[in-house]
Order: C-alpha cells, then structure tokens, then sequence
C-alpha cells in the first residue's frame, strides 16, 4: 500500500513539474555549444533573454552572436527565448523578485517590448547612457531619451503607407489627402486596431496628432499625462466618422500581419504597414511585387526604435555591455539592416555606404516616436471604447 | 493527508482563482503586489474590499454592451446545436439509414480540426473574398458577408461545439428502449408527438449536459471571436485578453472574469442539478 502511494506521489511530482517546464521560456546554447562552457579556464557566459517573433531569433542566433562570437572567442553567448512574448507578465514578475532580492534573474540582456514599459517602471533595469555604453555616442538624444534612461535602442523601424501600384498610380503624399481618398474609396483601406499591433496604432497616432498642438504632443510623449489624453477627442471622432470607409465599412484586422495578408490577397488596396514586415513580405512573395510604399507627410506616421535592456542585479553586466557595444557597431547595425531591413540607429555615415544609401530616408532621429507606453495603453483602450 | 491530485488542483487552480478575485475587489497586497505595481488604473481597496474596478467596467457603456453580445451569442448557440443535435439523433434513432449515419458523422468531424484551423477557415469561407460570395458572384447575385460579424462568430461556435451535443445526444436517445416508442405508436403518437414526450424526456440528463457545456464554452471563448468575430461588439474572452495586455489594466481583465465566471456558474448549477438527478434516478443518493 506504501509504495503505491509513493508512486502516485512520485507522479504526481513529476506531472507538476513537467507542467511547470513545459509552459516555461526555453532555454538553448547556441549552435556550435561544443561542451567547453564548463572547466575552461577565462571563457565567460552572456545571456540573452528574447522576447519576441522568430525574425528576432534569427537575428541573434544566425547573426548577431556567431559575429559577436567570432570576434571575442572567450565569450560564450546563450540565448533564452519566449517565442512571441507569451510569458512577458511572468519574466517581468520573476525580473522584479530577482531585482528586490539582489540575485541573477537568469539572463544579462533583455531584448524585448517591456524594456522601456514595465520593467523600467519597475526600477528592474540599469541607468544607461553614452558614458556607460560607448556605443550610444552617435546615436540621437531623443532616440535615447525615450528609453527611460535605461533602454538602449539598437535598431528602429517605421510605418508606411503600402499600396497597390495596379490600382493606384499616384499615392497620397499628406495625411489630409490620404483622409480623402480613404473617404473617396470606400472599403479599400484597412489599418489593424491599435491594441493588435503598431502599423494601425501609427496610423491612429498620426490622425491624432493632426490635432495637437506640438507642446501637446511633446508632453504625451515623454510622460503619461491623463488630462492631455482629453485633447484626443477630436481626432478619435474623425477616425469613427472613418470607419464606414475602411474595410467592410468598420472592420479593423488583428495584428499587423492580418492587414499584410488583406493587402497580398487584395481585398484592399492601401494599409499602414511596419517597414520592416513590408519588406520581408515582399521578399518572401506573400505581397506581390506591384505593391509599392511611401511616406505620407504633415504629420508623417510614427516610427520607433526597439530597446534593449540590462538587468540591474544580472552577474554579468559588464559582458552585457560590451555585446551591446558590439550591436551598437556598424558591423552589428549592418547585421540587422541585412538580416531583418531594421534601420540603424547610430549615425549613417559610421555605415559601409550601400547599407547607408539604403536608409537614407529614414534617419532614425527624423521618425516621429509614438506616444509614452501609458498614454499608448490609454489609447487603445479609448480607440476600443470610441471607434469601432 | 490530502491526496497528490489535490494538492496539485489547490496550488495551480485554487490558489490563482482566490488571488484573482481578491485582486479585482482591490486586494492589491501579498502575491498581487506585482500586478498591482505593473497596472494601469489599479485600485487599491481602504479597508476589505473595494468594488472600484467594476464601477469603472460598468461605466463604460462598450462593457455592457460586450457582456449583452456574449450572452447573446451563448444562448443562440447553445439553442443552435441542441436543435441540430437532437434532430440528427432523433433521425439515427427513428430513421437509422446511410443519411443519418452520414449526418451523425459529418457532424462529429469537427472534433477532430483545430479550432485555430477552423476558425480561420470559416472566416475566409464567408469573408468578402471568400467561398460563399464568390459562388454567388457566379450567377450575378450577392451574398452576405459573414467574416468579422456576430453571425459569423455564431456559425463558428457552433461549428466547434456541435459534435459533442451530437455524441451526448446521440447516445442517450439510443438508450432509449424500443418497447417505449411502440408503446407509444400503439397508443396512437405521431412522430412529433413521440420526439416531443418520449425522446426528449428520456434524454434529458445528457442534453442538459451536452448544453451546459456548450454554453460554459461559448462564453468564455477566445479563438472564435478572436478570428472571426467584429471589432465591437467584442466577446468577453477577447476583452479580457485586452484589458490584460493592451490596456494594461489587470484588474479589470480580472474583474471582467469574475463576471464570466458568476454567468457561467448560473449555467453550472444546471449540470450539478442534471449530475443530481441523475445519480438519483440511478439510486446512487
């Protein structure tokens, strides 16, 4: 009878540990982990928490870490990977504990989205800034100073506006003429809510912009502000005045991808969609060849870069920034721009020259942010309150 | 000593549940501390409790609204797939032959796909470029559009749930002894008459089960409405995904829950009811 209920104990242990495993971020060395980590003598361990989609893991598993590697072979880079950030609320939880604790919180480098949100709000993360890291030095203030002082931008994207060169020959240069021609074509415009992805969230921004002052924008940008948020009402009742023209006279897609797939498809024939993803769209053939982009302008849509963070408490901070130097570098820059077309965030010119003349339009210290992650929280909530 | 199973059902089901319901009354302390800290519009209670964050929820009109949809929604398909299931049960019963075989199997299939699958299939089968439009545009007429509509997130609900109200349905009315329906013929009962008091009634425990089940399901889906469904009125299985991530208001995604949860134990206390009845019908109790 003992050793029956042992056994279901045992089981029982098991199941629940399998459990917990199974849900959990998965843990890899990188391709080549040929086993010297442990024993040998001055080789140190970097690792990389990702929170993000299989291009990011890319990025990082076939380029940043093998050229890192390469070029500093004591260092051995590990990378821990939360595919499509499922378990972002729980990393950010385990990230404050360990903070609060003074222990390792598992990784030295986050590369995700709750870098300059929740994690620099909960104090989890290191100041940074062009003393610390020397690879900032070049890029813009402004870029940096939207991470909280401690996100460290590392590549930016923008969004666009695609469309169909078949159906439209001559695209609409403002903003005003793009509300026009929206109205004009009913149903042949689509943009995602904004609380599915950031191509509709930029679109949103920019027709709400368009009625701010810029002293109103300036302070929705640099810190959460509820009584600004009132001056949004204007705008958000264009944009449900909008919504008979757009797709299926009101519908709005989740997610960026489901707009890219409308407009590959055809069922639309213009959308606001991130550079990058458009780009690699095109590339992998699920958009035809005949869609083209431009940027609108007065106001352009926003554009913003991604963030990188390190854990105030992690073992090895200083690893940490010195493979954030080595992202910072134009061997690195050049890296992402090939890798996933991210536009380099430092000074063009440090660029070899093709990748420099490829992004030539798209100074990162031109793009126009996006709000504050907070005021950006409160304007989905509102779109999905006022809009639909 | 309290068994393994329970134990495990006690840390990973109970435990969560409690600290949800505490957090959305405004207990913000103890393991909720970081949720708390992380949210927007968090409201912490004065003294027990504070019912804040319902205040809030109820005072946006798009909450009322969502939670009338989703009830909506439950009810015609919960309605929807125990009419379709009885009345294929009701032909394998009384008119067994290769239509009803056929029927009953067709009906199981979507056992069997994905729900992602499916749900994205149906959207593109009546979406504006989809299937149905495209048949009709053959012969010059129009077809309605179903993808991003509440009809369309009905046709899908459906469509997941129908199998198992079929296999419940199925099964009780085959239970149903022959002598009975004879019987009943005998003494002059058409057909509609022996469906109505003969059929139904034996079956009833499984058909409430069938049905409790299917509206438990329906109202806190997520995939469904996800795909196919409009952007407003939204289904409460999505709001609550988007009160937690995009509006980074925790306590109102799980305020939103305890509400689903109280709707879905009205729907619960059905089955405890059916389980009862049955176990005493049985002499169990």
């Amino acid at each position: 009878m003992i050793s029956k209920r042992l056994l279901t104990v045992g089981l029982a242990g098991i199941c629940t540990v399998a459990l917990a495993t199974a849900c959990g971020p998965v843990s890899s060395s990188d391709a080549g982990d040929d086993g010297t980590d442990e024993g040998s003598e001055g080789t140190t361990t970097v690792t990389v928490f990702i929170s993000g989609d299989t291009n990011l893991v890319d990025l990082w598993e076939q380029g940043i870490i093998p050229a890192y590697e390469e070029a500093n072979p004591d260092v051995q880079v590990d990378v821990t990977l939360d595919l499509h950030g499922e378990h972002d609320q729980q990393t950010v939880a385990k990230l404050v504990t360990a903070t609060e604790a003074g222990d390792d919180p598992g990784f030295d480098l986050v590369d995700a989205g709750f870098v300059i949100s929740s994690a620099a709000e909960a104090g989890t993360l290191l100041e940074v800034d062009p003393a610390t890291v020397s690879g900032l030095a070049t890029v813009p203030e402004n870029t940096i100073t939207a991470g909280k002082g401690v996100g460290i931008p590392y590549r930016a994207s923008s969004v666009l506006l695609a469309y169909d060169s078949t159906v439209i020959d001559n695209p609409p240069a403002t903003l005003e003429e793009l509300l026009t021609w929206i109205e004009a074509n009913p149903g042949q415009f689509a943009y995602n809510s904004p609380s599915t992805g950031g191509s509709g969230g930029a679109f949103v921004t920019t027709v709400l912009d368009s009625y701010l002052t810029q002293e109103e924008q300036d302070g929705l940008r640099v810190g959460y502000d509820e009584a600004l948020q009132e001056s949004w009402t204007p705008g958000f009742d264009r944009l449900a005045e909008l919504g008979a023209s757009v797709y299926q006279g009101g519908v709005y897609p989740n997610g960026n991808s489901q707009v890219l797939e409308l407009l590959g498809n055809g069922s639309i024939s213009m959308a606001p969609v991130w550079s990058d993803q458009f780009i690699t769209a095109v590339e992998t053939g699920l958009i035809s060849e005949d869609v083209h982009y431009a940027q609108i302008s007065d106001p352009s849509f926003t554009g913003s870069a991604s963030y990188l963070g390190i854990p105030r408490t992690a073992d090895n901070t200083e690893g940490a920034i010195d493979l954030v130097n080595f992202v910072l570098s134009p061997e690195g820059q050049t890296i992402i721009a090939e890798q996933i077309s991210g536009y380099p965030v430092i000074a063009l010119d440090e660029l070899p020259e093709d990748v420099a003349a490829q992004f030539a339009d798209a100074d990162p210290s031109a793009l126009r942010p996006g709000y504050y992650s907070e005021n950006n929280d409160d304007m989905s909530n509102l779109w999905d309150q006022l809009v639909p | 000593m309290a068994l393994p199973p329970v134990l495990v059902i006690l840390l990973f089901v109970g435990v969560p549940v409690l600290l949800a319901v505490g957090f959305s009354f405004g207990m913000t302390g103890g393991l909720n501390r970081t949720a708390a800290m992380i949210g927007q519009d968090v409201f912490t209670a004065d003294g027990l409790i504070t019912g804040e964050a319902y205040a809030m929820l109820f005072a946006d009109p798009r909450f009322p609204r969502d939670l009338a949809a989703t009830v909506l929604v439950t009810v015609v398909t919960t309605l929807l797939v125990l009419g379709m299931a009885i009345g294929i049960a009701v032909l394998l019963r009384l008119r067994a032959g290769w239509a009803s075989t056929m029927l009953s199997g067709l009906g199981v299939i979507p056992l069997f796909i994905p729900v992602v699958i499916a749900s994205w299939a149906i959207l593109n089968f009546y979406s504006g470029d989809g299937f149905v439009r495209s048949l009709f545009a053959q012969f010059g007429a129009e077809a309605p559009i179903f993808g991003f509509t509440v009809t369309g997130v009905i046709i899908a609900s459906v469509w997941v749930n129908l199998p198992f109200a079929l296999l419940m349905a199925a099964s009780g009315m085959q239970g149903v002894p022959d002598a009975l329906i004879d019987a009943a013929r005998d003494a002059g009962a058409g057909t509609a008459t022996i469906v109505a008091r003969v059929l139904v009634p034996m079956a009833a425990i499984p058909l409430i089960i069938a049905g409790t089940f299917t509206a438990i399901g329906v109202l806190g889906q997520f995939t469904v409405p996800y795909f196919t469904g409009p952007n407003a009125p939204q289904q409460l299985g999505v709001d609550i995904s988007k009160y937690f991530q995009s509006f980074n208001q925790p306590q109102q995604a799980a305020a939103v829950a305890v509400i689903v949860f109280v709707v879905a134990s009205g729907v619960a206390a059905m089955y405890v009811w059916a389980n009862f009845r049955s176990a005493k019908q049985e002499g169990r109790v």
